[in-house]
């Protein structure tokens, strides 16, 4: 086997057949067009609309400029929806992550009689749904259509997520729970104190989940809401920009150097920087997590 | 302890019962709201609902109009043109797209130099974390005539050229440009469980193997495949249970109006006829219908893996 320690060996154990440098430059390859796909709208963030338009910048900006994000930056409608996905993807993590995990813990409880009715009708809502046009009825009645708790609410309990979080509370050892139980400790002090401190691995990678889905997500914005001052989200925001729908830039003092194209690519790049500046440090997270969660389920 | 003080115990709700029942009900009342309820709407399906200003009086008092909707839109050639597209992108999804990451992870698992491992693996999987929004509008930026990278590339193996530019965002190339677009930014990441699952397989296994001196291919197929095998059954039957459903949001994001004949499937069209024609009824029979179908399917072919492998979803 490959673990030998020896260092003499070591070369002739990593030997690279011809199939090896095969699979190495095709990886390689991969890779390289996976990261280009963000190169080619970095470059398109940072170079002249005008000079862009015509065609061939694809290695290095034509014209450099930071017009295109001061067109960005200087749009009120920009700042109103960061505002709105910021808090909403902030909110969201914090009252579905503790409600799940609260919910997840009753669900494995002893305590708890008819486990399996209540767990059935979690599940069968993961195969099931009543589709847009109900909910869009529901959320009406309900008075959330177009308000910013829409999108909180009616997500603050996901069931696949509530199962990977029971899966994990499984693996805890029932000791902790009798010597606390023991000790006299209420259920939500067990929870809160025991249960949710030995957890934090889950809870990392699904709040991390819960993070990316609130701040990548527009359906909800286009089904649910008017995109008014509390509802429209970036995403919805860079959405129009892309189709080239909002009209941003267009009369300012740089419309001789942007377009709405390079534009679209600097509200991109502002978008996409809180998740490039995080994902380096969590992306173990995201891999644990996943096989925490679906090998035992 | 003795049997009659456990009985005692087991009848009595102390205050830990009352604790965790209320927890779970209360999971379960937004549950029930937020899931449950808008199955009552699914009875607008039935009712005469379409162009309606107030769907709730339609719901509750609305005529009654039996199955009409399900057989105007079985009559309706737009909805078997879209019932097409959404069928056979998700066959070739299921064909392509459903194996890419278990390639890919067999691929991974041959490197043994871990640096340069978890490195392909950062990079390949973050184009997962990008929103539909931004990568669709990336993709459309690759694919724009005059300053996309794509015609360049085509041009130099002769299938394009810088006079007549193909459009890639037309309804003959845009089942391609979802797939393959599609595999770039899901492969790492669906790859992951795969990874896990090899990762969990006895060493043992490849020791014996290596004695009886079997090759790497032999390794891959005989050994590794079969390990985890239980893990793709469970994928495949959850992506059999999606043959008509579509993400919305990659969908609506590489649509236009030129190629919006091949690439409107369910998902998008039912939003369609909801928001933009506003036939609720119409629209809330073919949701019904669509779930209704995805429901057999992931019942039938659970059903069906049951018997054959004795593995399953539930």
């Amino acid at each position: 086997m490959s673990i030998v320690v020896d260092k003499k060996h070591k070369k002739r154990l990593f030997r690279m057949h011809w199939v090896d440098w095969i699979i190495y430059i095709l990886l390689f390859l991969f890779a390289v067009l996976t990261f280009y796909l963000l190169w080619y709208v970095i470059i398109g963030a940072f170079s002249n609309g005008q000079m862009y338009a015509s065609g061939g910048v694809f290695v290095v900006p034509t014209g450099f400029t930071f017009a295109n994000f001061e067109v960005i930056f200087e749009d009120s409608v920009f700042w109103t929806s960061f505002r709105n996905t910021v808090l909403r993807t902030a909110t969201g993590v914090v009252v579905e992550l503790v409600f799940t995990a609260l919910v997840a813990y009753a669900m494995t409880s002893r305590h708890l009689r008819c486990k399996k009715a209540y767990y059935w009708i979690f599940i069968f809502t993961m195969f099931f749904s009543g589709g847009i046009v109900p909910m869009y009825l529901l959320l009406r009645i309900l008075g959330l259509y177009d308000t910013f708790w829409v999108y909180i609410l009616p997500a603050m309990l996901s069931v696949y997520n509530m199962i990977i979080v029971s899966n994990f509370y499984k693996g805890i050892p029932d000791s902790l729970y009798e010597a606390a139980e023991l000790d006299g400790a209420g259920e939500l002090r067990i929870w809160a104190l025991i249960y949710m401190p030995l957890s934090k691995p889950v809870l990392a990678t699904v709040g991390l989940w819960i993070a990316v889905d609130h701040w990548n997500s527009y359906m909800g914005t286009m089904l649910y809401t008017e995109a008014g001052e509390w509802t429209i989200t970036l995403q919805y925001y860079l959405k129009q920009l892309i189709n080239e729908a909002s009209g941003v830039g267009a009369g300012s003092e740089y419309s001789d150097v942007v377009t709405a194209r390079t534009i679209s690519y600097a509200g991109i790049i502002v978008a996409l920087i809180p998740i490039m500046c995080v994902y380096p440090f969590i992306q173990k997270h995201f891999t644990k997590g996943i096989m925490v969660g679906s090998l035992k389920g | 302890m003795d049997g009659a003080l456990i009985r005692k115990k087991r009848k009595k709700w102390d205050a830990r019962n009352w604790t965790v029942f209320i927890v779970a009900t209360l999971g379960l009342l937004v549950i029930v709201v937020f899931h449950y309820l808008p199955m009552i709407g699914l009875l607008l399906g039935f009712k005469d609902a379409d162009y309606t200003a107030n769907l709730l009086e339609v719901l509750l008092f609305g005529e009654w109009v039996g199955f009409d909707h399900f057989v105007a839109f079985l009559q309706d050639v737009d909805f078997w043109n879209v019932m097409t597209n959404t069928l056979i992108v998700n066959l070739i999804m299921l064909l392509l797209n459903f194996p890419a990451p278990i390639i890919f992870a067999l691929i991974l698992n041959e490197v043994r130099h871990k640096f340069f491992k978890k490195s392909i693996h950062v990079v390949t999987t973050f184009p997962n974390f990008i929103s539909w929004a931004i990568y669709g509008g990336i993709i459309i930026a690759l694919c724009d005539q005059t300053t996309g990278i794509m015609n360049p590339i085509l041009d130099a193996f002769g299938l394009s050229s810088a006079e007549d530019p193909v459009y890639l965002m037309d309804s003959q190339h845009i089942w391609a440009v979802i797939i393959i677009s599609s595999i770039i930014k899901t492969v790492g990441w669906g790859s992951i469980i795969y990874m896990a699952a090899i990762a969990s397989i006895d060493a043992e296994l490849y020791e014996a193997a290596e004695l009886d001196g079997v090759t790497r291919w032999q390794k891959a197929v005989y050994i590794t495949l079969p390990c985890i095998a239980p893990t793709i059954t469970v994928f495949l039957l959850l992506n059999i249970g999606r043959l008509l459903s579509n993400s919305f949001e990659q969908f609506n994001s590489l649509q236009n109006a030129v190629n919006l004949s091949r690439s409107e499937v369910l998902a998008t069209y039912i939003y369609r006829l909801s928001f933009s024609s506003r036939r609720y009824g119409y629209a809330t029979a073919i949701g019904l219908f669509n779930s209704m179908v995805s429901l057999v399917l992931l019942v039938l072919s659970n059903f069906i893996s049951k018997k054959a492998t004795g593995r399953g979803l539930f």
